[in-house]
């Protein structure tokens, strides 16, 4: 199973980890939006996914189906100089970063801490790792 | 032979008291807060406060049912003697120490009122009754201690949200956001009804109880508060139900001195 190892040995040891903090409590959009904007510095970056529970534009069941829901979190928040549409109440952010070893990657996780510690008054957790698909796997072979 | 007395639930620890507490018919429950009557009327979103009750059959007074005996044996509740409709209102419980959760509802339920139907989900209670009688009940409920203005939600639809991390005011997550909370009055006050139309005026619900509070009101019991595994009478009440059904469907001769 070398080939598995390598790719293994890939993500793990040098390319492309990920960091997944999770916040005690769901992130109002103003707290999103500094946080996000705070992470903007850090130069070991590479993309950030953010995720939560799903807000709908629209009341999307019962008797009043289709009416607009107004929910005051669901609004456009500005990151660096793009404005992006929330469509969750965030609770978990996932970092993907760039680091050639060990110690870089210390560092990046050290300063992405540090900046969650500032703006996230009730608590987080920070874990190291790959969360999302990084490989093809036997579902991409498929077909349609 | 002794005379039966009524049992509601093993335990010593505080969840296993509560749901004892809530159980039983004979104790009061606290009154923490009072909504008025026309106010959870439109949050429930039935009827319009000053509305006539609609009626689906002719009062019973009139005569018209069938002889049974079934009808002279049970009394019926005053919304079937006027022959009004089924309505409903449904509470979503909160796993972070809401006061109360589904099912101890529904025990509590059936062993205090008389006339409702329930239903159990994971994060949500229904109570199916007669509209008038439903009015009285929904009241009382939101009015009393197994009601937090923050862990407990009033939801008809899209309930989601009982297993989720609070918000950052500590409020049970909700996709359509029933309720918001006022930080000059530090109250939770609800905007919509409980189908999400929006309210013609903001209803206070009250304000939320504190998290130590919360933590002696509740039935829930959870690793951070209370462990079910440390009250020894309420662990050998779920495994002989666990082992007794086990066994029933499985091999019931081994059911012996269970």
């Amino acid at each position: 199973m070398s080939g598995a190892e390598s790719i293994e040995a890939k993500y793990t040891g040098v390319a492309l980890p990920e960091v997944r903090i999770t916040t005690e409590r769901m992130m109002s959009a103003d707290t999103t939006e500094m946080i996000l904007n705070a992470l903007s510095v850090v130069d070991s970056i590479r993309q950030i996914t953010v995720t939560g529970e799903s807000l709908p534009a629209t009341v999307n069941s019962g008797p009043n189906k289709g009416i607009a829901n107004n929910h005051t979190e669901r609004k456009t928040i500005k990151f660096k100089d793009q404005e992006i549409v929330l469509r969750y109440l965030v609770g978990d952010i996932f970092i993907e970063l760039f680091s050639e070893d060990e110690e870089m990657l210390k560092k990046s996780v050290d300063q992405i801490g540090k900046i969650c510690e500032e703006t996230l008054p009730f608590g987080f957790t920070i874990d190291v790792g790959r969360y999302s698909k990084y490989r093809p796997t036997l579902r991409d072979y498929r077909g349609v | 032979m002794a005379k039966y007395k009524r049992q509601f639930y093993p335990g010593t620890t505080s969840p296993a008291k509560n749901r004892r507490m809530y159980m039983d018919p004979k104790q009061k429950l606290k009154q923490l807060r009072d909504v008025p009557m026309d106010d959870v009327v439109r949050i429930m979103g039935h009827r319009n406060p000053g509305e006539d009750y609609k009626s689906i059959h002719p009062p019973i007074e009139e005569g018209n049912e069938p002889d049974c005996p079934i009808r002279q044996l049970v009394a019926p509740i005053e919304g079937a003697k006027k022959g009004d409709r089924l309505r409903y209102i449904q509470f979503a419980d909160s796993v972070y120490f809401a006061p109360i959760s589904p099912y101890q509802r529904a025990w509590m339920y059936l062993s205090r009122y008389r006339g409702l139907d329930t239903g159990t989900l994971s994060g949500r209670q229904i109570i199916e009754m007669r509209e008038r009688d439903l009015e009285k009940l929904a009241k009382e409920l939101i009015d009393n201690e197994t009601f937090d203005p923050a862990l407990t939600g009033i939801r008809g639809a899209t309930v989601h949200g009982h297993a989720c991390r609070l918000d950052e005011n500590g409020l049970m997550f909700d996709a359509w956001q029933r309720y918001v909370w006022d930080p000059q009055a530090k109250e939770v006050v609800y905007v919509k009804d409980q189908v999400a139309l929006p309210l013609d005026k903001k209803i206070s619900v009250g304000k939320p109880g504190d998290r130590k509070d919360l933590m002696k009101r509740t039935t829930i019991f959870r690793a951070d508060g209370v462990d079910m595994r440390d009250d020894k009478e309420v662990t050998k009440y779920g495994l002989r139900i666990h082992k007794l059904r086990t066994l029933g469907g499985f091999q019931p001769f081994k059911v012996k001195g269970v």
